[in-house]
């Protein structure tokens, strides 16, 4: 059964390394010009392993305003009273209990998990403190406290797909009509758990990240968040809001090969892809855009081409396929949320994102992947993937919405 | 009123806690599992007992409902509660980068830090490659697992869908949870339920017991606001509700509070399984299925609460 094409998108909020403010413009602006924010891992001492490279938010920004514990919390904040200000929703507006939040996140609050191990905490009540933080479903919970939103309050870890179920889960909830206004993304944070975890498996790389190049090293950490918000396009219409797109099409679909590695052919991608169009009575002809997953991995970037052409066929020549993780590195939970972010200021401006750093295709990756420069053309349709540890898959079809 | 649920089969495992190379009590049914669903693959070793309980509830779930294993098809996938069950593993994954540094940090033990592995482990064994979603809601992860579920099927998203939580609850848990004043405080222990849901009147695999409703909410009244939502989805009076049986709770007394507030006067029993966090909402389901009240099988409301994800609220009634 589809999702009707009456759930709208009319505020986003994002902050990523390249917009350490969250001024999405600014964001939007730098990801256009090529720029790339992988530099050296400042939020932990990382000289003792043989990768020292992440895109990272200042945390002397995020400290401003709350505790050196939660920087994914607060970096959830600032995404996402962005986006509720860009719908022009002012806080106790509505029907609390009508009103939630999706978050997708993979690490949630673990950094204050890390200071709790770490013995940091002085004495009993700041070890408690820690530990309010810590929860993976925290940050969704502290978000709705501040609100007031009543009405449904997930967290949803589905590795770095994690960001797109949110937002596909929560476009569900609005299109059968148990919730009017949901606010949907994703949000994570570097810390040395990860980091090491990602070391120890040897698929990061010392210096940039090189999406569909020959010349590739690997992934590079990063962090952010990015927020959406969901309504009903009559609910939109009604209030005069600026409508920047329609959630379309959503699908999740599983390897169910193995626990870290993707299939090798993409069955899994190409599957969600497929559904999620389907999902939006869209034809494949129809995708002008594809927001790749886009890791840098071998693995990653082989699968992936491979499920873009099963999955749409002939048009996967003609379509325009970029990766954003060259300049900001992989969010995991905020991943896929700040992908949707992208497509939908491709489709508002009329221009896709490149992929950075490719000066040397690799032959098995032969499909239009928008290298280095940004490209001004119409967007009406476009499709955004993610896929995960655990086999997890899963695709956004967001097209162009007539305010 | 929406459309009941039926809960095709159902797996329920309970198992001591514990770590890694600790007996968890189910070794001999573990190894029959495993061999009849890697017969013509390469041995699984699996490790830890969450994923034990995990693939045992499944396979208890499935064999119930008549459905061939390893499945490989897209059309049902899994949709599982998790949280509290994998922090044991994250902290001793972190306490080797502690003790070590970057050679402490083993390759093997953290891809098992992500939420998302148990179902990930469920989908590699049984061959389910259809949606795959985990989520992290504490005392309410399992309800609001079980919740996606009902949704995804009422919508059209899916024709079968397995849904429910696992937990393994770790001394080391305990204590944090006492620190921050938590009520999940309790013995140590392990414990997965999961269901198999189809539609009522699909085609789904015979059964009798039902799902009728499921209502969540959030905030000063998490709980009045689940059971409302909840006996309204079911399309069920509160006179009618023959029972009441309680998974974990953040606070008893706002449960009593709600119950008798929407007019609800049975008795409320609470879950032998509620110390089981992310596994408890839907053992208490099961019980409640299973266990008619005053003989008859009337519609029973389950509730449950966590300190920071709300409250969730079910109805069940248990097959004639």
């Amino acid at each position: 059964m589809a999702v009707p094409e009456g759930v709208v998108v009319t505020g986003l909020g994002i902050l990523s390394p390249l917009n350490p403010e969250g001024d999405r413009e600014r964001f939007w602006t730098s990801l256009c010009a090529g720029e790339a924010a992988v530099g050296e891992v400042r939020s932990f001492d990382a000289s003792g392993y043989p990768y020292r490279v992440a895109a990272e938010v200042p945390r002397d920004r995020l400290r401003r305003s709350g505790s050196q514990d939660a920087p994914a919390l607060r970096m959830a904040e600032a995404a996402f009273d962005r986006a509720l200000e860009h719908a022009g929703i002012a806080p106790g507006t509505g029907n609390p209990r009508r009103a939630g939040i999706v978050v997708g996140t993979v690490m949630g609050g673990t950094i204050a998990g890390e200071r709790y191990l770490r013995g940091e905490c002085a004495g009993e009540g700041e070890a408690a403190g820690a530990l309010e933080n810590y929860p993976l479903r925290a940050i969704a919970a502290g978000l709705a406290r501040k609100t007031g939103f009543a009405g449904p309050v997930l967290t949803v870890s589905t590795a770095c797909a994690s960001g797109t179920d949110a937002i596909g889960i929560a476009s569900r909830r609005i299109a059968s009509g148990k919730a009017d206004l949901l606010v949907a993304g994703g949000v994570d944070a570097v810390c040395e758990f990860s980091f090491s975890g990602f070391s120890a498996l040897k698929v990061m790389t010392a210096d940039k990240v090189r999406p569909f190049s020959r010349n590739r090293t690997g992934l590079a950490l990063g962090e952010g968040a990015a927020f959406l918000v969901l309504e009903r396009e009559g609910s939109a219409r009604r209030r005069g809001a600026v409508m920047l797109g329609r959630i379309a099409g959503y699908a999740s679909r599983c390897d169910a090969v193995h626990l870290t590695a993707p299939h090798r052919e993409g069955r899994g991608l190409a599957a969600a892809a497929a559904a999620a169009l389907c999902d939006g009575r869209c034809r494949p002809e129809e995708i002008d855009y594809v927001s790749a997953h886009g890791t840098g991995t071998l693995y990653n970037d082989w699968m992936e081409t491979k499920a873009i052409k099963a999955a749409l066929g002939s048009h996967a020549r003609r379509v325009a396929v970029s990766s954003v993780k060259g300049a900001v590195g992989h969010p995991f939970g905020a991943a896929g949320a700040i992908e949707a972010v992208v497509c939908l200021l491709a489709i508002r401006d009329g221009l896709v994102p490149p992929t950075v750093h490719l000066e040397e295709p690799d032959p098995e990756c032969d499909l239009d992947f928008v290298p280095n420069r940004a490209r001004p053309m119409a967007v009406r349709s476009a499709l955004s993937l993610s896929a995960g540890f655990g086999g997890q898959n899963a695709a956004l079809l967001i097209r162009w919405a007539e305010s | 009123m929406n459309a009941p649920v039926r809960m095709a089969g159902v797996g329920i495992v309970r198992g001591p806690g514990g770590r890694p190379g600790e007996p968890g009590g189910h070794a001999s049914r573990l190894a029959a599992t495993l061999a009849t669903l890697t017969r013509t693959g390469p041995p699984i070793r699996l490790a830890h007992p969450i994923e034990e309980v995990a693939v045992l509830a499944v396979h208890e779930a499935l064999s119930r409902s008549g459905i061939p294993m390893p499945y490989q098809s897209d059309d049902l996938g899994v949709v599982l509660g998790v949280e509290e069950g994998i922090d044991g593993i994250k902290a001793r994954y972190y306490q080797g980068v502690l003790a070590e540094g970057p050679l402490g940090a083993s390759p093997l033990t953290f891809p098992l830090t992500t939420p998302n592995t148990i179902a990930a482990r469920i989908s590699v064994l049984f061959g389910l490659r259809g949606e795959t979603l985990t989520v992290g809601g504490g005392n309410v992860a399992g309800a609001q697992a079980l919740g996606l579920a009902v949704r995804a099927l009422r919508d059209g998203y899916s024709a079968l869908t397995l849904a429910g939580g696992v937990t393994c609850v770790e001394q080391e848990f305990l204590e944090a949870a006492s620190l921050v004043g938590r009520s999940e405080s309790g013995q140590p222990g392990g414990g997965a339920c999961l269901f198999l849901l189809g539609l009522q009147g699909s085609a789904s695999p015979a059964g009798g017991d039902r799902l009728l409703g499921y209502g969540e909410g959030f905030g000063p009244s998490d709980v009045q606001d689940a059971i409302r939502a909840c006996l309204e989805d079911a399309g069920v009076p509160a006179r009618a509700v023959g029972a009441v049986r309680t998974a974990a709770v953040c606070d008893w007394r706002s449960v009593v509070q709600a119950v008798r507030g929407a007019g609800i006067g049975v008795d409320i029993a609470r879950s032998p399984s509620s110390g089981l966090c992310s596994a408890s909402f839907p053992l208490a389901v099961a019980e409640a299925a299973g266990q008619p009240a005053s003989g008859t099988r009337v519609p029973v409301l389950v509730v449950g609460s966590d300190c920071l994800a709300g409250a969730a609220a079910a109805v069940v009634q248990g097959g004639q």
